[in-house]
């Protein structure tokens, strides 16, 4: 049985490149068969995130023009077990697919894979339309501010209105010594405001931005962001865990400085 | 602006989250804040031919209802009344 899942967000910047990257590493880490999508045309950077920019040859608009077969498009990461990448174009723009298209796209990748993560544009026309058009579930990426909320609410509202049922939140960025002094809403804040389950929160780690540069996942990794995603894609598959504890992920040292400042 | 850290204890995570609230509200129901003051003038008008009160204090604001279980938009007034002018009269 496979499973196409898009990761969106509305607002940009929040995270849904990074994000998917890191899932579906995760997944295939896990030992499933993942095929992620970039569907943002136009604006590509799965790509350089995954740090596979310099084996692109085909992208997705060639395979739905007819250009190439699907098989030359996909790339292999040659570091993960059963992990590909279909890049998006980057001299074209959205309306070079359509929904129809992008629905029969991914219908035709559900027998070689388990997991068909799309990364959706920030957005709500036609690249967020093409993006949805295949999916079975949805990811929606989120911070905790208020910019990011009101468009993740607006998107959970399109989502529920284009007969996606399963939505689930991921709230990204989370400051645990923010959320404690008051000028951070926490995760249950914002699940509360846009009721929907919560998949898993992500603290905001300098890691992340290393990770990126290096175009290296950092999901197998011990920081806490690499834990909290490897968390993350363990309850995607369905596995009953909890959420990852921020709170007890913290460093010792950083702990008994915050008691000494708050002495 | 030191001053202003100084003394500075830290809600801002509670002024985004009432704020967040307003907006979802508004964005839902399509009530714009216009929209409010001109109810807020017809409720007046009706108001005052049975009370007696002060238009200035009259409070007016999208809010969601939370007695039922199904959680709809509610439009909440509050309107001190000095006196009921219609029972006097009658």
């Amino acid at each position: 049985m496979s499973e196409v899942i898009v990761i969106t967000s509305g607002k940009g910047g929040v995270g849904k490149t990074t994000t998917t990257a890191n899932i579906g590493t995760g997944l295939a880490l896990l030992g499933y068969r993942v095929c992620l999508i970039d569907t943002d045309i136009g604006l590509r950077n799965l790509d350089v995130v995954m740090g596979l920019e310099n084996r692109i040859i085909y992208n997705l608009v060639d395979v739905v023009e007819g250009n190439c077969r699907m098989k030359q498009a996909l790339i292999k990461d040659k570091r993960y077990p059963n992990l590909y990448l279909l890049p998006s174009a980057q001299t074209r723009d959205k309306t070079s697919v359509s929904p129809g298209q992008m629905q029969k796209l991914t219908e035709n990748l559900r027998d070689d894979f388990d997991y068909i993560l799309l990364d959706c544009p920030a957005g709500i026309e036609r690249g967020f339309q093409n993006a949805i058009a295949g999916a079975d579930r949805a990811v929606v990426v989120t911070t905790p501010e208020v910019s990011a909320i009101r468009d993740a609410d607006r998107i959970i509202g399109l989502l529920e209105g284009a007969q996606i049922t399963q939505i689930d939140l991921i709230v990204n960025r989370i400051r645990m010594d923010m959320v404690r002094r008051g000028d951070m809403m926490s995760v249950d804040d914002v699940a509360d405001i846009l009721a929907i389950p919560v998949i898993g929160a992500v603290p905001d780690d300098e890691t992340i931005v290393i990770s990126t540069n290096q175009g290296e996942p950092l999901v197998d990794t011990a920081c806490t962001a690499g834990q909290a995603f490897y968390t993350i894609c363990r309850r995607i598959t369905g596995e009953e865990i909890p959420l990852m504890d921020l709170e007890r992920q913290q460093g010792i040292l950083i702990r008994i400085s915050q008691f000494l400042k708050r002495a | 602006m030191r001053q202003f850290f100084l003394f500075y204890k830290g809600n801002s995570g509670e002024i985004a989250r009432n704020r967040l609230k307003l907006a979802l509200i508004s964005d839902e129901t399509q009530v714009t804040p216009g929209l409010i003051e001109m109810i807020r003038g017809d409720l007046i008008d009706v108001i005052s031919r049975y009370a007696d009160f002060d238009p200035g204090q009259v409070e007016l604001r999208m809010s969601r209802d939370t007695c039922s279980d199904d959680v709809l938009p509610a439009l909440c007034a509050r309107i001190p009344i000095r006196q009921f002018t219609r029972l006097r009269n009658e």
